[in-house]
């Protein structure tokens, strides 16, 4: 019973941390970024080269977000500017991003499966039950995250541009924000998180080159059903994530593969506003 | 008015008897050209590129479905890929557990096109409802491919899980046969596709990618197209994917996926959407390339196609094929002068489908409309009759436009009641709105770009006259009152033009021709002269007086400019602050103190507002 319910737990952390570089870029440009996926692929490598280099595993969450905002920046001057006005376009050239990414990653890397050093090792006791004590830092480190991200949004100058952007963005730049600018560190931002989250997951299983695709459908089912805020982001992958552990334990777990999809498409059918508040 | 005056220079091309005019002497000669290339092609061709073809043949025709579905009504989806699945894996399960026979053959078609259709309908009544989002409808077709390929790797020995089926038995039919066959099948598919997207029909489609909220205001109900759409393009698709499985007598999981589905989507990206041909070479050319090339170059090769498809994707939208096709075409014109329809007053069936106009034209009871705390309407009463001039005023945020969009649509309001023709509307979605003898004009211009005049007012028609799925209609009949705007405008000399050209003031004239084409009883016009010219807007005027005492239409207009809404209303209801504060005969009104002090922003209501 305690096992299920960590099981539930660090699921839904582990949702929360791959997605929620996909709902600060969907918050502020209302664009779905298919190459999340990649970009989660990108950070799995980079725990791959801090492993190879020796390294603490630990420098594989800074190593990974450096890597993943650089990707980010390039990829925001060069291929999603001109597609702001055009968001089913986007999801497109997003989509062909992670192709290149994963072509590429399968050219430097070869397409074959490899592992990663955990920075923990081994169970530890919780409550009565012996637990995977990775997966329990996840949950820290995921708290961590969102009150980072809580922090950078409700506490800095550019966190209160880039809210009044999510608001109004034709008023915001009316008001002198430089919205351009707030794109291009959210994008980066994205980019940085996700490919800190593929960090993160890699030690869980291994590391291929379409790492990031198995995940990039939850995420973005768990994003569409949150809208923008990551309270109700929260919500979604404690819910969802929950409900999958559930079916994966009582069905059998190709159902359970299936449960967060399925069942936030059937969410925004029935309320297209999802798990956001109003 | 009973004989309109001859009207522009169409006229001549009346003598051309025939009623509606079509491309099928065209088509045919593309398609027996077409049939040529497919029948020798097997003499000429190895018989690793004859089987290549096969292949991209069922390939191409399931990308023809996809580009009717993103590129002409702009359904992004990823979903083909599903239906084809369904199709391929019918013949597969049923050859695999049941045997190769002939009735066992047909039997698996016809199972696969009945599972996908109805995989269609479920699919299209979770993507499309009013309201809806294009995002949405994507979502839904991307969960689809992935379901089906999930749940045939878990069938584990009965669907052969991730490995597939394969040595099954099926049609004895040599290579070039099968050349044959899938070569005929794209043929006929990219006819009747070609024959249906040029139709009046087709332009259906092309309204709703360019606006769908005019659409569903013109009486169009637009989730049922799409999902009829969807139903046969997922048949089609179906088609494609058990003749797949005849051929290569092995069926697998990522025939299905999600993968094949965005490929097909890169295909007809790079070849050009929404141009049919395009996507055709794309995919042939793609796939081919792709089966030469993979084995020498496998990660460059695919490396290669995804920045082929970025690179078109964020600068040539259009896709590589129209590119090719401008080089050789003279530069487009403006006009399409072969298309122009003559205009014919059309025989007046006000309130069509309805048993009776009612007592009165509009009802409204206690109507309350707010956003989260904030009261938009309160408690709005009032009741308008046919023949009635009615206008709205009011200061800015007093709830006009708000008002309009309630009585034209059943889901807007927060409380009350509307009756339209005494038909209680309900929650019904703006297309039933329309069918009780509702026209909403809105606020700023709202047309197709893409359309043409003609074209436009052919699609306000499409609820009364049922247009062909294969032709094109040569003549356009047009109600007296539409005739009339178009007349006092100009507009029925410029029929063949696209309305991306036309003046804001005209397309402000032709949304209001098109909102009179549905030959509404109840008429909602939200500053229908904003942008015209004084003198325009006098005739307007004239024609909307003229429709409210001699057609009896019941005509609701918001106004800031009371000098014209002083010449041509019957009445005046005025608004503050989502209230009605008058009610009452131009002369009341304009006399009153209480308007004066609103506009003037007095604080004789509660408190002052600058």
């Amino acid at each position: 019973m305690t096992a299920q319910l960590l099981d539930i737990i660090t699921t839904a952390a582990i949702l929360f941390a791959v997605s929620a570089g996909l709902l600060i870029i969907f918050g502020v440009m209302k664009i779905i970024n298919f190459a999340h996926g990649g970009f989660l692929t990108v950070g799995g490598y980079s725990a791959l080269l801090v492993t190879r280099l020796g390294l603490d595993p630990w420098w594989s969450i800074a190593f990974s977000f450096v890597i993943g905002f650089i990707f980010g920046m390039i990829i925001e001057r060069l291929v999603m500017r001109p597609l702001y006005s055009r968001p089913l376009d986007a999801i497109l050239a997003t989509w062909g991003l992670g192709i290149i990414i994963g072509q590429l990653i399968t050219l430097v890397f070869g397409r074959e499966v490899q592992f990663v050093k955990s920075p923990v090792e081994g169970a530890m006791n919780f409550l009565d039950a012996s637990y995977s004590q990775y997966r329990l830092i996840l949950v820290v480190v995921s708290i961590l995250l969102a009150l980072a991200l809580a922090a950078v949004l409700n506490g800095t100058r550019l966190g209160l541009q880039t809210r009044a952007v999510i608001m109004n963005e034709n008023l915001a730049r009316g008001l002198g924000i430089n919205s351009g600018l707030v794109r291009f560190i959210t994008f980066s931002l994205g980019a940085g998180l996700a490919s800190v989250a593929g960090a993160l997951i890699t030690p869980l299983s291994s590391v291929d080159p379409n790492l990031g695709v198995s995940w990039l459908l939850s995420a973005f089912m768990l994003v569409m059903v949150s809208g923008m805020s990551l309270v109700s982001l929260a919500i979604a992958c404690l819910v969802l994530g929950g409900a999958q552990v559930l079916v994966s334990t009582y069905g059998n777990p190709v159902l359970g593969g299936l449960t967060i999809v399925v069942l936030a498409a059937l969410i925004l059918r029935l309320r297209p506003k999802g798990f956001a508040r109003g | 008015m009973g004989s309109a005056p001859p009207l522009g220079h169409a006229e001549s091309a009346k003598q051309i008897t025939p009623r509606s005019r079509s491309d099928v002497r065209w088509v045919l000669a593309c398609a027996a050209a077409a049939l040529v290339l497919v029948a020798i092609g097997p003499y000429l061709l190895s018989d690793f590129l004859v089987n290549n073809l096969i292949r991209g043949f069922l390939y191409a025709a399931v990308a023809l479905t996809v580009d009717i579905l993103w590129g002409y009504t702009g359904i992004l989806t990823f979903g083909q890929s599903a239906f084809f699945g369904i199709g391929a894996y019918a013949a597969g399960l049923i050859f695999t557990h049941a045997g190769f026979t002939p009735a066992n053959a047909a039997l698996a078609l016809g199972a696969g096109i009945v599972v996908a259709a109805l995989v269609a309908i479920l699919v299209g009544w979770l993507s499309f409802y009013p309201g809806s989002s294009p995002l949405y409808a994507s979502v839904v077709s991307l969960v689809l491919p992935i379901i089906v390929s999930q749940i045939l790797y878990s069938g584990g020995n009965y669907t052969g899980s991730s490995s597939g089926l394969s040595g099954f038995e099926s049609f004895d039919i040599s290579l070039q046969g099968w050349f044959w066959i899938a070569g005929i099948f794209l043929v006929i598919v990219t006819s009747g596709a070609w024959m249906f997207v040029r139709s009046d029909a087709g332009r259906v489609l092309i309204a709703i990618r360019e606006n769908e909220a005019r659409c569903e205001y013109l009486g169009i109900n637009v989730s049922r197209v799409k999902i009829l759409l969807l139903l046969a393009c997922a048949v089609i698709a179906s088609i494609a994917g058990y003749a797949f499985a005849c051929v290569q007598m092995v069926v697998a999981p990522e025939y299905t996926g999600f993968v094949f589905g965005t490929e097909l989507v890169i295909w007809v990206a790079l070849g050009g959407r929404g141009t049919l041909i395009g996507p055709i070479i794309g995919t042939l050319l793609i796939d081919t390339s792709t089966a030469y090339l993979s084995g020498n170059l496998p990660y460059i090769w695919k490396l290669f196609i995804g920045l082929a498809f970025v690179i078109v994707i964020v600068a040539l939208p259009r896709g590589v094929g129209p590119l090719i096709a401008r080089l050789f075409r003279r530069r487009p014109s403006s006009t399409r002068s072969s298309e122009i329809p003559t205009l014919e007053p059309a025989t007046a069936e006000p309130l069509a489908g309805l048993a009776s106009a009612g007592a009165n034209a509009i009802e409204v009871q206690h109507v309350q409309k707010s956003f989260g705390s904030l009261q938009v309407l309160q408690g709005i009463d009032f009741k308008a009759r046919h023949g009635e001039l009615l206008s709205l005023v009011g200061p800015n945020g007093a709830g006009k436009t708000t008002l309009m969009r309630c009585i034209g649509d059943g889901g807007e309001r927060s409380g009350g009641k509307i009756l339209v023709n005494d038909h209680d509307i309900a929650r019904l979605p703006p297309y039933a709105c329309v069918a009780f003898g509702v026209g909403r004009k809105f606020q700023n211009a709202n047309t197709f770009d893409a359309l043409t005049v003609a074209e436009s007012l052919r699609i306000a028609r499409t609820r009364l006259q049922k247009p062909s799925l294969v032709a094109r209609a040569t003549s356009l009949q047009m109600p007296e009152g539409a005739l009339q705007v178009m007349r006092a405008t100009g507009l029925d000399q410029k029929l063949g033009i696209e309305v991306r050209h036309l003046s804001h003031g005209e397309k402000q004239a032709l949304e209001l021709a098109m909102v009179l084409a549905l030959e509404p009883s109840v008429v909602l016009l939200d500053e229908p002269t904003a942008g015209l010219t004084k003198q325009d807007r006098t005739l307007i005027g004239t024609i909307l007086v003229s429709l409210a005492s001699k057609n009896r239409l019941c005509i609701v207009l918001v106004e800031h400019d009371l000098d014209f809404v002083r010449e041509i209303s019957s009445r005046v209801i005025v608004l503050h602050q989502g209230k009605i504060v008058l009610d009452g005969s131009v002369a009341e009104v304009v006399g009153s103190d209480l308007v004066r002090s609103i506009y003037s922003g007095g604080g004789t209501m509660d408190g002052a507002h600058a």
